[in-house]
């Protein structure tokens, strides 16, 4: 790849200039007209501690850092499946399906996210898990397996209310998904449908040989877009208690009133981790496209 | 081979493509047809294979009637092979995917068993040495032959061919209307939309002149390009000469 040089303009330099400067006028505002005290020291004590027995662990920033990865990707697990499979159902030739498909995309775009957690929470936290027992099935377990499960999902306890909000996020993001499926699919030219068909492919080998590994490639791109929101929109599930990162946040933020700095820290843990999953994107998009047939 | 009864075709949208249309094709005969822009060629190869649904009429190949029974209409598809304007390679696989795809897929041949055939046949089309690349590294002439050796792959006994070169550069017409002159030759049953004249006159057993969805007229190949009978035909001959 070619390097390319950066050139700076006159409106680039402004544009920096006007960053550093409201930069400043927030510190200034924030010691002078709220006489605030910062405190950083404190900080790295909440990311990690020193265990007597098991050295440095992870502490409430960092807890809520790593529970906002693994709600993100099991969310992400459920969502693409879900989505895959609405749309499959939204091209599909049975009216049926299409119903199906079509109402749980529109219900769920017209819903406010934070309306849907709480329905879902009350309904599937409340009544499904209770019903189904999962939390007493979880306590059953043995010290081993609530150990993998604490580094699975959540800790055993609170494995009932990980599940819903997982699959709140699942159910919501999975409808974003079920557009970004359906398009990339419709988006592969019909001639490859006929060629195939002419070939005396059925209409799922059609789907499995030719055209899904064409639209993988399409689907790609945007998917990792729509997995960096799921890492923010993941913070929704605060309200119903789950131990993520924003979650964390706010209890620190009541028991040490170190607003500025914790928000801040929150702030550029979200950064982190969604740029380099940016990053990671970007670089497994090229890879694709080197590796690919688009000589 | 080829019994077409009277078959129409309307689309949604109103037009009619097909108007009461009867055709029989004999074995090894190779059936040229032509026809202005519109006047359902393509229409009439795609219910051949039941890539369009006819309204009304039947067609039978090779004695297998193509209804509603699903086993009839995939033994339709494996005997019948498709050759597209476009070619329609699968981007995503080497040429010599392409060509295995079907016959593991439908035949249900061994890896090593399709892959014999698929070598035969891409030294039948003299493109062998390509076997590893992806069809954008090939050039739209090599691409239309890779795309015949596909539907040969099935063994098929009818080839359709939709104005097969159309979409190539002048130069390469050449190398794929010789490929298909070869089939002809073998004794394969074709039918051929084209509007190389001289692909008609050469190859052709019959011609066929197309308009509005209906034959004005058809004729073996010296008859109807010397003493065409139809206005019609005169007209659009002599628009093409
Ligand atoms: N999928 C479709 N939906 C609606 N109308 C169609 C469709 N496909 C074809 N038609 C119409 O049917 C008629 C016949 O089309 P067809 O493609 O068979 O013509 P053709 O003889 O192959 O023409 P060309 O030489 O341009 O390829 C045209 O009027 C066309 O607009
Ligand atoms: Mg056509």
């Amino acid at each position: 790849m070619k390097k390319k040089l950066i050139k700076i303009n006159v409106l680039d330099v402004l544009i920096i200039l006007a960053v550093l400067a409201m930069g400043s006028w927030f510190v200034f505002r924030i010691n002078t007209a709220l006489d605030y005290q910062w405190n950083w020291s404190i900080i790295p004590q909440y990311m990690f501690r020193f265990d007597a027995e098991h050295g440095w662990v992870p502490n409430m920033l960092m807890q809520g850092f790593f529970m906002t990865i693994k709600l993100s990707i099991w969310s992400t697990i459920l969502a693409v499946i879900l989505g895959t499979t609405m749309g499959l159902c939204k091209i599909s030739g049975s009216l049926y399906k299409r119903l199906i498909s079509n109402s749980y995309v529109e219900i769920i775009r017209n819903v406010p996210p934070l309306v849907l957690v709480f329905i879902f929470y009350f309904f599937i936290g409340d009544q499904i898990m209770t019903v189904l027992g999962v939390g007493d099935t979880v306590r059953s377990f043995s010290d081993t397996t609530k150990f993998w499960i604490n580094i699975f999902f959540a800790p055993a306890p609170q494995f009932p209310e990980f599940l819903s909000a997982v699959i709140t996020l699942g159910l919501y993001e999975g409808a974003y998904i079920t557009e970004i499926i359906r398009s990339g699919i419709e988006s592969i030219e019909k001639g490859q449908w006929e060629a195939s068909y002419a070939l005396g492919l059925s209409k799922s080998q059609q789907m499995i040989h030719v055209v899904l590994p064409q639209a993988v490639q399409r689907i790609l791109p945007p998917l990792a877009g729509q997995f960096i929101s799921i890492i923010k929109d993941s913070a929704i599930v605060s309200v119903i208690s789950i131990q993520e990162l924003t979650f964390q946040g706010m209890e620190l933020m009541a028991a040490t009133f170190l607003t500025f700095e914790i928000w801040i820290t929150i702030t550029a843990l979200y950064f982190f981790l969604t740029f380099f999953c940016s990053l990671a994107a970007g670089w497994i998009e090229n890879r694709y496209r080197e590796s690919g047939y688009l000589a | 081979m080829i019994e077409i009864n009277n078959i129409n075709k309307a689309f949604t949208n109103g037009i009619t493509a097909l108007k009461n249309f009867s055709l029989t094709v004999q074995r090894k005969e190779v059936v040229v047809i032509i026809g202005p822009s519109g006047s359902g060629k393509s229409t009439l190869l795609k219910c051949l294979n039941g890539l369009e649904e006819i309204d009304e009429g039947s067609i039978v190949i090779d004695g297998i009637p193509l209804d509603h029974q699903k086993k009839n209409r995939l033994e339709i598809r494996k005997e019948v092979g498709m050759v597209f304007q476009s070619f329609n390679l699968f981007p995503h696989m080497t040429v010599m995917e392409n060509i295995n795809l079907a016959q593991m897929v439908v035949r249900k041949k061994s890896a090593a068993q399709a892959q014999e055939t698929t070598m035969e046949l891409l030294t039948k089309v003299d493109i062998a040495s390509k076997a590893g690349s992806y069809p954008a590294q090939l050039s739209g002439g090599q691409q239309q032959r890779v795309a015949i050796a596909r539907a040969l792959a099935m063994m098929p006994k009818v080839m359709l061919f939709d104005e097969a070169t159309s979409a190539l550069d002048p130069e390469m017409i050449g190398e794929v209307l010789d490929v298909m002159k070869n089939l002809a030759k073998e004794g394969m049953t074709m039918i051929v939309v084209t509007h190389e004249m001289g692909f008609a006159k050469e190859a052709g057993d019959r011609i066929v002149f197309m308009a509005d969805g209906e034959i004005v007229e058809q004729g073996t190949s010296e008859k109807f390009f010397n003493n065409p009978e139809k206005e019609r035909t005169k007209q659009f001959l002599s628009q093409i000469f």
